[in-house]
């Protein structure tokens, strides 16, 4: 009986990663295709993922240096404590 | 633990070679699969191989852990300096100055050409990209190795 159930649930979640992760359901198309055509040109970077991360969302790599900084600075007030 | 010298000669003999590759990772970052952070964890994992079979003193002997802490500050001061100078050249904040730069030259040099001035901007759009990444890996090479060696340290 739970055998069954554990594959039933394997079952339903498979079902729900093809359905929303298959190229054709992929959420926002729109978006992927602008960033595909339009990201070498306006950052400069051949390698898409650098476009987005370092160019389109700066920010976001700023806030990530920020949790770095943080890290770090917790790390060593609690080993030094 | 005792430690064997077949740990001691390759920890020596692959650590500079995790070195080389990181830094690889950080400048190719923009053409090619890798970037900033990868790169830093890259090398940042040399230092920690180091650490780990020649124990602390010999990784703080080559990255002592105050210039490590320099390191991880002025890095994240650099970087936000790299987005105000784009403020202030008019590109908006993380604007990419080094384009902007070129342009600016090219229409100087020649006056109406915006065909010129497009061409170099966008010749010179990655150099931008390179420097972050560069700041990026050096900031997140101090950083991760300077958690592990105080970790390290204090075991």
């Amino acid at each position: 009986m739970g055998r069954i159930v554990e594959l039933l649930a394997i079952a339903v979640v498979a079902l729900f990663l093809v359905t929303v992760l298959s190229p054709a359901g992929t959420g926002n198309a729109t978006l992927r295709d602008t960033v595909v055509a339009n990201g070498v040109h306006d950052t400069g970077a051949v390698n898409l993922v650098t476009a987005i991360y370092l160019g389109y969302r700066a920010y976001d790599t700023l806030g990530e240096t920020i949790v770095l900084l943080l890290a770090v600075s917790g790390v060593m007030v609690l080993v030094k404590r | 633990m005792r430690k064997t010298d077949i740990l001691d000669v390759v920890a020596r003999k692959l650590s500079p070679y995790m070195f080389l590759f990181g830094l690889y990772l950080v400048s190719f970052g923009d053409t090619s699969p890798g970037g900033g952070f990868q790169g830093g964890v890259v090398i940042a994992s040399g230092i920690i191989l180091l650490a780990m079979a020649r124990g602390t003193g010999a990784a703080e002997a080559l990255f002592p852990a105050s210039r490590l802490t320099v390191l991880e500050v002025v890095g994240y001061v650099v970087f936000l300096a790299a987005g105000i100078v784009g403020v202030i050249l008019g590109v908006g904040f993380l604007g990419d100055w080094f384009a902007r730069g070129a342009s600016v030259a090219a229409r100087a040099a020649t006056v109406g050409d915006t065909a010129t001035a497009t061409a170099a901007a966008a010749a010179s759009a990655h150099r931008f990209v390179f420097l972050l990444n560069l700041i990026i890996g050096v900031k997140v090479a101090a950083g991760v190795s300077l958690i592990c060696l105080t970790l390290f340290r204090e075991t």
